[in-house]
């Protein structure tokens, strides 16, 4: 039973991956992307470019072995974050961050941002408009 | 006595205030009375906000391909295939180097624009690459010899609720779309742009570039009026890390 619970689980977050997932950033194509796969990762801020045409937020993420990665995470411009919620101020260096997005097809660790959870639960829009 | 006189003065500022008034208000609005376009001006539908799309497609024709001549279709394949094998930090579409989308795509891309209706112009202020557009409402035509640009040489005018907008002088360096729709510098671009409701701008596109396709064709697109936007600040090659 709790097996089938799991199995439903993670096939609703597939689906909710898949429904937001759509290209919607102006600037880049999202070909580069694997759109259709998204993956949940945690990490830890670095670093974060609050510029346009996009906002880098720049993760050290731990893989599996215990050895950190740093990712680069995309999202989209400061000037819509800012229409969804987003405040530049909410995101500093040694931050504990989830993000939710699509992988660079290619194998470098780059990632198109489709949601943001902040350590205190809050959940955030990476495209920045619906 | 004291009291009349005071009586007398005050119904000859009355008098003199009553047949100079108009005198004043003539010299007030005389400079101003100009010709009947200023007023037909003022009596034209307002369109001024702040404006931004309902829906984003990345084709610009969401569901067909528009009639290609043939180096027109072989251009859209080619660019659809680098478009699908890119690398993150590259990519063949001109915007991901900063250069201006051009016209009608500046107006389709997911940031808002702002319409401002001066005298004789309407202007539009676009969020996207912080770039403008105006469109001359003076009645007057096209140069002869146009010198291409990005966002072309529009005129324009009100029929009705409707504004016309009539748009040429293209340079071919930009696409038409996200995907790769190619035009050369022969096309002609008209507008028809409504206010359908309060909140809605519908504007329909007819893209005349016979150099690029065997018909003309028409898009529409949905836009909503956003009233606690502001347009902002845009610096696309702050940091673009497209090369």
């Amino acid at each position: 039973m709790a097996m089938k619970n799991k199995l439903v689980i993670a096939f609703i977050v597939v689906m909710c991956g898949l429904v937001v997932s759509r290209p919607l950033f102006a600037h880049h194509s999202s070909a580069a992307y694997d759109m259709e796969h998204p993956v949940n990762m945690k990490g830890v801020v670095t670093n974060m470019e609050w510029t346009n045409p996009h906002v880098f937020i720049f993760l050290d993420v731990k893989d599996d072995s215990g050895s950190v990665e740093e990712w680069r995470v995309e999202g989209n411009s400061p000037n819509m974050l800012v229409r969804t919620g987003w405040k530049r101020e909410m995101i500093k260096a040694g931050d504990q961050l989830l993000v939710n997005g699509a992988p660079a097809k290619n194998g470098s660790k780059v990632m198109r941002l489709v949601t943001l959870t902040l350590a205190n639960g809050q959940k955030y829009d990476g495209q920045g408009f619906k | 006595m004291g009291a009349t006189l005071r009586n007398r003065s005050i119904i000859s500022i009355v008098v003199v205030a009553v047949f100079a008034l108009p005198l004043v208000i003539f010299a007030q609005t005389a400079p101003h009375a100009g010709p009947a376009k200023t007023r037909t001006v003022s009596a034209a539908p307002d369109f001024s906000g702040v404006w931004f799309m309902d829906e984003y497609h990345r084709n610009i024709l969401p569901k067909e391909d528009p009639p290609f001549q043939p180096w027109a279709e072989a251009l859209f394949k080619k660019r659809n295939f680098e478009n699908e094998h890119r690398e993150p930090d590259s990519g063949p579409d001109p915007t991901e180097r900063c250069i201006p989308p051009g016209i009608p795509r500046t107006m389709l891309q997911p940031f808002p624009w702002e319409i401002v209706q001066a005298r004789d112009r309407v202007i539009m202020i676009f969020e996207y690459q912080s770039l403008i557009r105006q469109i001359f409402m003076d009645g007057r035509g096209h140069p002869r010899d146009l010198e291409p640009t990005y966002m072309g040489h529009a005129i324009g005018k009100f029929e009705g609720n409707t504004l016309v907008i009539d748009t040429v002088g293209f340079n071919d360096k930009t696409w038409l779309d996200p995907m790769g729709l190619p035009h050369s510098d022969a096309m002609h671009v008209i507008e028809h742009i409504r206010r359908v409701d309060h909140d809605t701008l519908v504007d329909e596109y007819t893209i005349d570039d016979p150099k690029a396709y065997t018909k003309s064709w028409t898009t529409k697109r949905i836009f909503k009026l956003k009233p606690d936007w502001q347009i902002q600040e845009y610096v696309c090659s702050e940091n673009n890390n497209v090369k």
